[in-house]
Parts: C-alpha cells; structure tokens; sequence
C-alpha cells in the first residue's frame, strides 16, 4: 500500500480524536469509556474567600455580600462549611493589611548550608544559622560558604560558594535578582515569568522550571535546565533552554545557540565554534554543515535557533534539515520561516512540545522595558 | 446560617446582574470582568476552565490529588488575576499555574528537598505513594492512564484531556490557547505512541486490542 493510500486510509480514525466526527474509531471509544473514571468532577464547586477578588472602590466585603458565592455548580453545604471559615480568615487579612508593613520588608529567608554566608555585614555562623535578606541587600559566600534562599511564593535557590547576589525585586507577581558571580540552583514555583535574574551578559527568565545558573568573573554564563524551560535574553536576542538543555551567554554578546547536552561531542564542537566566529569567518560553513549532519529530531531547538542567527543560503539550509527532522505544523510555510515571520516561528516552536511560547511574548509584553541586564 | 445558605445559592434571582452572564460572553471579556471584582466572571472561567486545569494536573498527580488542586490552582490564579495585562493569554497562563502547581505538589510530597534530575516532578509518571494506593479498582485504566502519563508533554496533556476529560480537539485549542494546527498534530503523534506502548504491553488485565 502507497503512502497516500495509507494517509487516506487514517483520516476517520483522525477525524474521530479530533472531533468526533467521521467514522467512529472503536479504541478511542473503549479508551474514552475506561478512563471516564477520571474525569474532573462536574459538581466538584469552587469556593473563594471573601478577600480574594479585590474590586476597585468597594470594600471586599460589602461586595462579597452583593456579589455572592455563585459557582456552578454549587453544593451548598461544603460552600457553607468555607464560608465559615473564610469569614474570621478574611477579616484577619483585611485589618492585618491596614497596619501590615510592605511585603519587601519580610525579606527572603537565608540559611547557611555551610560555611559563613553573609548578608550584607552580617555573618551567618553556627549560633546563627539564619536571616533575611531585604530588597537592595547582597548576599555573598566565600569558597567554603553554601546558603539557600528561600520565598514562599516563588521557591528555594542554593547558592553555591564564590557566589554574589543582590535582591533587586520582592513584589507578590515580579520577583528579580542580580548575579554578579557564582552559581545558583533555582527550583521556582511561582507562576512563569515572575522569577528573573539579572547577570552581566543575559536575563534569565523563569518559565516554570529548575536550573542552575553560573555566571563567571569575566561576566560570561552558562544555564542548564531540569525541569521546564527557561528564557535567556540580551538585547532582543532570546534564546530558550529547555530541560536537558544548556545554553553559554557572552557579555555584548548575549545568549549562544542552546543545544541538548546529550549531542554528539561533534555537534556541540561546532555548535561552539560556529557560536563564536564572526560571520565573515570561512570556517562557518563547514561548523553548520557538522551541525546539521549530526543533527537529531530532538536537536530541532538548536535548529529553530540558528533560523535567526543565519541568512541567505545558510538559513535555507537550516530550514531545509529543520524541515526534515521535524515538519512544520499547518499554518508554517518554508517562505515565512525563511522571512523570519514571528508568528510562524512562534508555531514551529510550539509544535516542538517543549513549551509554549506565549509565556514568553506575555512577559515581553509586559516587562520588556525592563529586560535589560545589569551593567 | 439561613443567610450563608443563601449565598450559596445557584438561583438567578441571587446572582449580580453583570454582563459575564451569558453563556457567548467571551473568555477576554470574562477576564476583564474577573479582574475588577466580578466573582461570577470567575466563576463562569472556573467552569470553562476547570475541565482544562484537570487534565494538566492529572498528566503530573495522582488521580485522588487532581481534583483538590484544581481548586488550589484558581485560588492561586485569583489575586494574581490583575496583573495579567493580556486577557487573550488568559489560557497559557492557567495551564502554567497549573503546571506549576503539581510541581509544587511534588516537590512538597518529598518533604520540601530541592529537586533533581530523579525527582518526581521530573518523571511524572514515577510512582507517587499516593497513586500506589489510589482507591481505583480499575487495574487496566489505571495502565492505560499511566501510559499516557509516559509519553511527551506536548503529547500527553492533549491526549489526556480528549480522551479523559471529554474535550474536542477545537475545544482544547480553544482552552489552552494553542492552534488547531498544533493540537491536532500532538494528538495523532500522541495517540500514536500511545497506540505502540498499549500494543507493547502484554498486561493480564487487557482485553488483547489494546
């Protein structure tokens, strides 16, 4: 049977995932039917409490009064029983907020893993093993100093010796810190994009994920991601490093191309090579053929990368392998990809699985002014 | 207590007259609304949504966890409602919360211990000592789930809220802010794989055209 033969043969049972439409596909009816056991709960309620929708002008909880506790569906009792308890818990907040200082003044908890951290002048030791460290305080260890760094709302960052941080942003939705030098371990559960960290030669954005960033006394960096992805900029060149991934950034320079580290040594040679020539170099031509020879599906994210770090027939060239290990998505065509067209690169990452892209313009759109590094 | 009962009630005549009524009201306009204080445009996001924010959970949990953190993730969705200027990425924005909420579910399970490349969180489809003892009798769904929960992200999440939680791939686009482009190809590469790890597995429990 022909390829094409086959392809037509497939369309009812992909028309039925799909929609629904089409000739039912009986494994996906028995695999619908065995997994309707763990459906979300249709009556499953959401219950709020009464301070948590903050309405311009109105006390929140007259407006609790007038607007009510209406989610559908309801189950009244469980939402009676919430009720209850967010009353006396609400009140609590609202008049604890009147007299409540700034939340930048708690501070982030520090604790020292080893050695003698210090936060500004003071010294962690063993009597006393913690701290805060507060917006505008720097926190710093010496070659035999570890410490963690810890918010509730955005999670726990090691810090490994020889390493100097500043605290630049502790707002409830933007937290910001500067690396000057040394090594992080970030694990962040705060909501993507609220977590980004100044160095010398890029921004490091948090898209939900764990990394470990290094930033060397010559300002250079490297980043490697374990979990989620993370965004890497430097005057509007991005780069996005998704677990398993690691990226080297450059002051001036900005982010190289980031690449599996699980890639050939040949590939990654290159890839370094081709990273740190000028463009005029003749030697770029042979770097991206190895590039692309060696090239997996899986390294599809160093190729959607070098589409913009290319031209002319380099970058038809990139896109011919990139085609090939992995398809565009309907909507992507070879002409807008070899234009650069955004909105079709934004396609072909998404379409790559690794994250989703509009995470990423969300947060350039909303803090692109301050997206630059530090000095 | 007559009066909190009364709160609870779904009956019209209690709810606020807002524009975020109506069934057709679309989503950036319930976000707007939600975002000056209009708790029953929330309310009508938590029932579009939901759905959506099972589903992504239920690829990195538990089952008998999924349902309790579809809620913990609208309450954390709620008060940072404001500061997101884009209603239209109201969806990505959900689906991150919600992902980062069962890594956070992870990562508390192992007594607050920083992740690592062998975490939980990093292979959803390890074995979390709640699952070993979910109350599920259903042996072959519970294998079928799993293998779900093995293949891709950008595979699984698609697969399982079709084939889960019911939705159509348009629905799914609709919900998670992806093209119809992009979810139609992960479900067929999704239900694929899905199709070659079933036929791989020779469990007693399948009834063989698995």
């Amino acid at each position: 049977m022909n390829a094409h033969a086959n392809e037509k043969s497939q369309i009812p049972r992909d028309d039925y995932l799909w929609d629904r439409s089409g000739f039912p596909d009986p494994e996906i009816q028995r695999l619908e039917s065995l997994l309707a056991e763990f459906r979300h709960d249709l009556d499953h309620p959401l219950v709020l409490p009464a301070t948590s929708l903050p309405a311009p002008g109105a006390p929140s909880f007259l407006r609790f009064l007038q607007k009510g506790w209406v989610f559908p569906p309801t189950r009244r009792l469980a939402a009676a029983a919430v009720i209850l308890l967010a009353i006396p818990t609400s009140l609590y907040f609202t008049l604890r907020s009147h007299n409540a200082p700034p939340a930048t003044a708690y501070g982030w908890n520090v604790a020292s893993l080893q050695g003698s951290p210090q936060i500004g002048t003071q010294i962690l030791s063993a009597n006393r093993s913690a701290g805060k460290l507060h917006v505008g305080q720097t926190l710093t260890t010496d070659s035999t100093s570890r410490a963690s760094l810890s918010e509730n709302d955005l999670g726990e960052i090691q810090v490994e010796p020889d390493s100097r941080l500043h605290l630049l942003q502790s707002a409830p939705d933007r937290k910001r810190i500067r690396l000057d030098v040394g090594t992080i371990h970030a694990a962040i559960w705060a909501p993507p994009t609220q977590f980004v960290v100044d160095t010398p030669s890029a921004v490091a954005v948090d898209l939900g994920c764990a990394y470990t960033l290094q930033v060397a006394p010559d300002g250079s960096g490297t980043i490697r991601t374990t979990i989620g992805w993370v965004g890497y900029r430097l005057n509007g060149r991005d780069s996005f490093i998704p677990a398993g991934a690691m990226c080297s950034t450059r002051p001036a320079h900005g982010p190289g191309t980031p690449y599996f580290e699980d890639a050939s040594p040949q590939f990654r040679e290159a890839l370094a090579n081709f990273d740190n020539a000028q463009r005029s170099d003749p030697t770029v031509a042979k770097q991206l053929d190895i590039i692309l020879r060696d090239a997996r599906p899986k390294d599809s994210l160093t190729l959607w990368h070098l589409l913009s770090r290319t031209t002319g027939p380099a970058r038809v060239q990139v896109y011919g392998r990139l085609a090939a290990l992995t398809p565009p998505p309907p909507g992507v065509t070879r002409g807008g990809i070899l234009q650069l067209d955004p909105h079709m690169l934004d396609l072909y990452w998404n379409a790559f699985g690794l994250g989703d892209i509009s995470i990423w313009r969300f947060w350039e759109q909303s803090s692109s002014p301050n997206a630059s590094p530090s000095p | 207590m007559a009066a909190l009962f009364e709160l609870g009630s779904p009956r019209p005549g209690l709810l606020p007259v807002t524009s975020a009524d109506s069934p057709s009201t679309s989503d950036h306009a319930l976000v707007r609304s939600a975002q000056t204080g209009d708790r029953a445009a929330f309310g009508l996001l938590y029932s579009r949504y939901a759905r959506m924010v099972h589903g992504i959970l239920l690829t990195r949990v538990p089952p008998a966890d999924a349902e309790d953190l579809v809620h913990d993730v609208f309450l954390q969705a709620l008060p940072r409602l404001a500061a997101l200027r884009d209603a239209s990425k109201f969806p990505a924005w959900l689906a991150a919360i919600a992902r980062n909420r069962a890594t956070d579910f992870h990562r508390r399970a192992k007594g607050e211990t920083p992740l690592d490349e062998n975490s939980d969180a990093a292979d959803p489809a390890s074995s979390h000592p709640a699952e070993r003892h979910a109350p599920y009798a259903n042996a072959e769904a519970h294998a079928v789930l799993s293998a779900i929960r093995s293949l891709p992200d950008a595979y699984r999440e698609p697969l399982l809220l079709r084939l889960v939680e019911g939705m159509t791939g348009p629905e799914i686009a609709a919900r998670t802010g992806l093209t119809h482009g992009s979810v139609r190809v992960n479900l067929h590469r999704g239900m694929q794989q899905l199709r070659e790890i079933l036929g791989r597995r020779a469990s007693p429990a399948s009834s063989g055209d698995l």
